[in-house]
């Protein structure tokens, strides 16, 4: 084992985990299609309060929010087959990385459900009826006028899931996925250079995060960019700022002058 | 035209229309006056369906509903046949003055999108926002706001636009905006039923005055007489201290 730290090594490791990306980021894009399809599916019910359904996606929500994701990708790995046999459906020859990106979209899934709701809540109960007043159906209403909305609200939530989920993924290694992780602990085996290894991975990680965050951000102002986002609005906002910054700073000197 | 029958609501216990009877003629300005808890409000929210009505019978156009059982179908037709001008505006946030009165057109009458572009354009000429096509709600003011609310209820040509209090939550500067705006289409043969506030508005606009109170229908009549010679003693109590020369005899 080495003594100190060789930078060499990780730049070594930076250049040859860049490809394990591909994966890692097939698992990430996978699983929150899929568990943002889900998390919709599971947020229905209860939104519109249906009886029995939305028991079930209560239990559903709170099972992946209260089991450790890495339990759940074991469950899944193992526990899936076993059911789907019942079913007479084999699963034997299916690729581990289809129950790695199960495990991933239903743990998602129940998050983006929550944060779903939420936003939904969030949405003023006028805008649904100004559809009604139109003429719209109650799905129109739904996806032309709160959805949007509702998934702008919620983007902050969604951003912040989107990161998890990404890291997240370095779990999938147990499944012996060979994504970023898995790549990172096998590289040293000759080399012994742990240390550098998961220096590079860290590093790996916090450029992807980085990117993402940046893209999400962008992604966040495009779709609020309704609410008083550009032009006069905002520059009457940023006006009021501004005077309320000379408010406050004459306070500030007149409560100085009361202190002398 | 427009024919209320017995229509009545309860929230709970409380019984907030008891029995309303209405006709409106098209082309037929009614506007509805009463104090705040009358029940006007409820009343113009059950035409537009915002609300059930627990019973009765409703006719606009040529959907007639019997409100004790109403199919979700009968209640689809229904809202097709009116529009809504609403207090707090409730445009679209998400989407441009444009989209907003388009929304209904290409969404809910299949109308060609460059058709309805088309149209929307020269109703938003019309309430004079022809320059603000593409801000968005938050960019402007609460007059703009309602402005682009009574083109977008023009656009669906509706056989009644109701206003629920359009001018109530408006600074007094920009009332006199919308209330133009609703002038000009009251020129034009627009059947409508407004719900408002506005005592000296209602007298020069509206053909007709329905006076309600307590849930009922007190007083109606042509808005001339209603205002010169009220017939109830309810009525005449409300105008005494609603017209500003009572105010100010005090």
């Amino acid at each position: 084992m080495g003594t100190s730290v060789d930078v060499s090594y990780v730049f070594e490791y930076f250049f040859r985990l860049l490809p394990s990306v591909g994966i890692t980021m097939k698992i990430v894009v996978l699983s929150l299609l899929i568990g943002s399809a889900v998390g919709m599916l599971v947020a229905l019910p209860r939104l519109y309060r249906i009886p029995v359904l939305q028991r079930l996606s209560q239990v559903y929500v709170s099972f992946f929010r209260g089991t450790p994701l890495l339990i759940q990708l074991f469950l899944i790995y193992y526990g899936l087959p076993e059911l789907l046999k019942l079913a007479a459906i084999d699963v034997s020859r299916m690729p581990v990385l289809v129950f790695v990106v199960t495990a991933y979209a239903l743990h998602s899934g129940a998050f983006i459900s929550e944060a779903i709701r939420a936003a939904v809540g969030a949405v003023d109960r006028g805008q649904v009826e100004a559809g009604y007043a139109i003429g719209m159906t109650g799905f129109q209403a739904f996806r032309r006028v709160v959805l949007p909305q509702a998934i702008a609200v919620a983007m902050p939530v969604l951003g912040n899931l989107i990161i998890a989920n990404l890291k997240d993924t370095s779990l999938a290694f147990s499944l012996g996925i060979m994504e970023l992780t898995g790549k990172a602990q096998t590289l040293p085996t000759m080399s012994q250079r742990f240390f550098e290894s998961y220096l590079a991975l860290a590093l790996l990680y916090f450029i992807l995060s980085f990117i993402l965050e940046k893209l999400l951000y962008r992604l966040e102002r495009r779709l609020l960019r309704h609410e008083a986002a550009d032009g006069a609005a905002a520059s009457r906002i940023r006006r009021r700022r501004v005077k309320e910054g000379d408010a406050s700073g004459r306070l500030n000197l007149t409560e100085e002058g009361a202190l002398r | 035209m427009i024919a209320l029958k017995e229509i009545r609501k309860s929230f709970g216990r409380h019984e907030v229309l008891k029995g309303i009877d209405l006709e409106v003629e098209k082309g037929e300005v009614v506007a509805i006056l009463g104090p705040s808890g009358s029940g006007k409000t409820a009343l113009l929210r059950c035409i537009s369906y915002l609300e059930r009505p627990g019973s009765g019978r409703m006719q606009i156009g040529d959907v007639a509903v019997d409100c004790s059982h109403p199919s979700k179908k009968d209640i689809h037709r229904l809202r097709g046949r009116s529009a809504m001008v609403f207090q707090q505006y409730h445009l679209f946030r998400h989407k441009t003055a444009l989209q907003n009165v388009m929304e209904g057109l290409v969404v809910v009458q299949n109308v060609p999108k460059e058709e309805a572009r088309l149209r929307s354009v020269e109703l938003l000429g019309k309430v004079g926002l022809g320059a603000k096509l593409d801000a968005y709600p938050s960019q402007l003011s609460g007059g703009q706001q309602q402005r682009v609310g009574i083109a977008r209820a023009l656009a669906l040509d509706p056989d009644v636009i109701l206003f629920d209090e359009p001018t109530s939550a408006l600074d007094p500067e920009l009332v006199g905006e919308v209330l133009a705006v609703i002038r000009k289409i009251a020129r034009e043969g627009i059947t409508m039923i407004i719900v408002t506030h506005e005592m000296a508005f209602a007298q020069e606009v509206a053909s007709r005055i329905v006076f309600m109170d307590d849930g009922a229908v007190i007083e109606e009549g042509p808005a001339s007489e209603f205002f010169r010679s009220p017939r109830e003693e309810r009525t005449r109590q409300f105008l005494r201290r609603m017209t500003p020369e009572a105010v100010y005899n005090i």
